[in-house]
């Protein structure tokens, strides 16, 4: 599965939406469920599902599908 | 080798919700958000919640985040949870009659609050103040928080819990503190007793969750996440946030469910490691080295659930003379003859063991958890007898002395005398069985093994005084109870308090023990020369002794001498009290066209002959 396709898994089960509601150029502008309460829960998703350690400086700005989707490219080791 | 991580999958093809919930231990700690998700979806596939269950939230941090946990545990647990998170603070208007707290109707109200919100002046930093402050802070902060509570209790229902959040920060002094005068720790300790102890004398149906129960547990890194407490003033790291839903969920479990009474043990790699029947003796695991240790350790715990008033029985495939040697003489055996209860070894199967133990404990199998190594055992008595919770013990030696740990009903809300003495109380209970049956055999009658027992009975009306227990007999009796209408303490109070009601408990004593109080009646007057018996229900360790009909008798004598003519009641039959179906009829009351038993006092009668050979004391305080 691309990390593309994971993130989108991850963002769908921990908003407790459908996975085909959350598309490449979802946010947490456009997404109703995403709001600050799952947004905490996201980044708490994130870490666990990537092994990964986020900065309180990272939380604001994982807001949409494609900022979680670089900043995973451009952490993850492989 | 152990993965650290949960195998989701693993869990995901277990197939009853009941097995997922027996492995609790295996899989709660380390689960992640995302799996902690899944497993709740799928829970969710397996059964329909069977319970609903509200709890309600005041809270001084954020706590709508600690939802998926409690979602998990609570549908591993086969409850329906609706959950109202208050608004943000502790406000008193939430105790108003109207309020989103009251109309939610909680089962269970839980405080999330802060140190700071105990009293203004621990906003600063407490190395500011000298001893004799700290200690004014401390009675201050406790008779302010009891007040509160108590607008709490007067209009909301169920069960209150609080907590208090441990701070954020180590201590002001830093490694000195243990030898500071004004010791950080040391002044935390005693406020978190003087809160409990408050809390247990002046409201009824509370309890203080001590926090730092679990922050020692996890360790400060794995309890808090500063990230998200300095970002979004949530202070719970994920594996924190979801054992304390643990905790909370097993709180609603033992208010929920059907009360746990026995805990039954398999002997052979339960209660020491190897088969005594074949290792010998000398041979099994069970002493200072291990893995003989590790069974040490849980044979200890084991007397602790027996201290919180679960009795243990054993039910063992095995030659009787082979576990009666260990019991008797191995040096290291912690569990000895008369810690338990009811014995069943021999070669039966379990499942046929347990039901007879169920009939000589007189406790339905629904009371039983039953704990066994074997997967064919546990799975048998899993299919024979699903209302048994079962418990595999783990395989590793090392896992063992915890493996009860996270059986939610093995939790308790309160400790009554009768609880630390129950063993005991069985163990009498057995005296008396067989010297009737000796009395039987040299041709003596029921009346003479009953004149025999000398027993004495004492009658209390409205006292206050084991207010937990008379609470608890209407919680738990299930055999001998003509109504089995359950009350909380609240309720039990109004009716000792109330000219209306009488609220008559008994305890029964004779030549081997005394039973503690174990029968309760709860009347309440509808005119000058009317009576309705609302409640009758006698524990079912005193049945045989006839001490229903002298504790009747005595309450209608009682009645008749107010001028009562007559009295009305009721049997409301369950599946569990068929055993009381001709109760009034067999004492003199008469079936009405309605329905309702009545008995007519006039002219009555309540010569000693009448009465079975028991002594009666009264106590009145009303």
């Amino acid at each position: 599965m691309s990390i593309l396709d994971q993130v989108i898994q991850t963002v769908a089960e921990t908003l407790n939406v459908p996975p085909t509601s959350i598309t490449q150029d979802s946010s947490a502008d456009n997404t109703d469920a995403w709001d600050s309460l799952a947004q905490v829960n996201l980044m708490i998703a994130l870490e666990q599902t990537f092994e990964i350690t986020l900065d309180v400086e990272d939380f604001m700005k994982l807001n949409s599908i494609s900022s979680i989707t670089a900043f995973i490219e451009d952490n993850s080791e492989n | 080798m152990r993965q650290k991580k949960t195998n989701i999958d693993a869990l995901l093809a277990i197939r009853s919700r009941q097995e997922l919930r027996d492995q609790t231990t295996n899989w709660s700690r380390d689960l992640s958000l995302p799996n902690a998700l899944a497993l709740t979806k799928y829970l969710r596939t397996l059964e329909a919640s069977s319970h609903g269950f509200n709890l309600g939230i005041i809270h001084t941090y954020t706590s709508d985040l600690l939802d998926p946990w409690l979602d998990l545990h609570a549908v591993t647990q086969g409850l329906k949870l609706h959950t109202y998170h208050a608004p943000y603070g502790m406000n008193i208007m939430e105790s108003q009659d109207g309020s989103g707290l009251v109309l939610h109707k909680p089962d269970l109200t839980l405080f999330l609050l802060t140190h700071e919100d105990l009293h203004p002046d621990l906003k600063k930093p407490i190395s500011e103040y000298t001893r004799d402050r700290l200690q004014g802070i401390r009675e201050e902060a406790t008779s302010n928080l009891i007040k509160i509570l108590n607008k709490f209790r007067s209009n909301v229902s169920g069960q209150l819990a609080l907590t208090i959040l441990p701070r954020t920060q180590t201590a002001a002094l830093g490694l000195y503190d243990a030898q500071a005068d004004c010791s950080e720790y040391a002044w935390w300790s005693s406020l978190k007793k003087d809160i409990a102890a408050s809390l247990q004398n002046s409201i009824e149906s509370s309890m203080f969750i001590d926090l730092d129960q679990m922050l020692a547990e996890l360790g400060r890194s794995q309890f808090f996440d500063l990230r998200y407490w300095y970002t979004s003033r949530f202070p719970f790291a994920p594996q924190a946030a979801n054992e304390l839903a643990r905790r909370i969920i097993s709180l609603a479990t033992v208010i929920k469910y059907p009360k746990a009474k026995v805990i039954v043990l398999d002997a052979d790699n339960t209660l020491w490691g190897g088969i005594v029947g074949e290792d010998g003796i000398n041979g099994i695991a069970l002493g200072p080295e291990y893995p003989g240790n590790t069974y040490v350790d849980f044979q200890r715990r084991l007397l602790d659930y027996q201290k919180r008033g679960f009795i243990l029985a054993i039910c063992s495939k095995n030659n009787p003379e082979d576990v009666q040697e260990v019991l008797t003489q191995h040096p290291h055996q912690i569990l000895r003859e008369h810690h338990f209860a009811a014995r069943r070894v021999n070669w039966l199967s379990k499942h046929e063991n347990l039901i007879s133990l169920a009939e000589e404990l007189n406790l339905g199998l629904d009371s039983f958890i039953f704990v066994d190594d074997s997967d064919h055992e546990c799975a048998i008595v899993r299919s024979r007898l699903p209302q048994v919770q079962v418990i595999q013990t783990p395989n590793k030696p090392i896992e063992i002395p915890a493996c009860l740990e996270h059986v939610a009903r093995l939790e308790i809300l309160s400790l009554t005398e009768e609880d630390l003495q129950k063993t005991q109380l069985y163990a009498q209970e057995h005296q008396r069985k067989n010297l009737q049956k000796e009395l039987g055999e040299s041709g003596n009658d029921i009346h003479d093994y009953l004149v025999s027992l000398q027993m004495k009975m004492t009658i209390k009306l409205n006292s206050k005084e084991n207010i937990d227990r008379l609470t608890q007999l209407t919680q738990k009796t299930n055999q001998f109870n003509l109504t089995t209408r359950r009350y909380d303490q609240q309720q039990m109070l109004q009716f000792i308090a109330s000219d209306d009601w009488t609220v008559a408990s008994f305890s029964l004593a004779d030549i081997f023990g005394n039973s503690g109080i174990v029968g309760l009646m709860l009347s309440r007057r509808i005119d000058s020369s009317l009576v309705e018996i609302d409640s009758f229900l006698m524990s079912c360790r005193v049945i045989g002794r006839q001490a229903e009909t002298a504790f009747l008798k005595s309450i209608l004598a009682y009645l008749a001498s107010n001028n009562v003519t007559n009295v009305v009641a009721d049997y409301l039959p369950t599946k569990k009290n068929q055993l009381v179906s001709n109760f009034y009829k067999d004492h003199g009351f008469i079936l009405e066209k309605n329905g309702r038993y009545r008995i007519d006092l006039h002219g009555r009668q309540f010569d000693k002959a009448s009465f079975p050979p028991i002594e009666i004391i009264h106590e009145t305080e009303k």
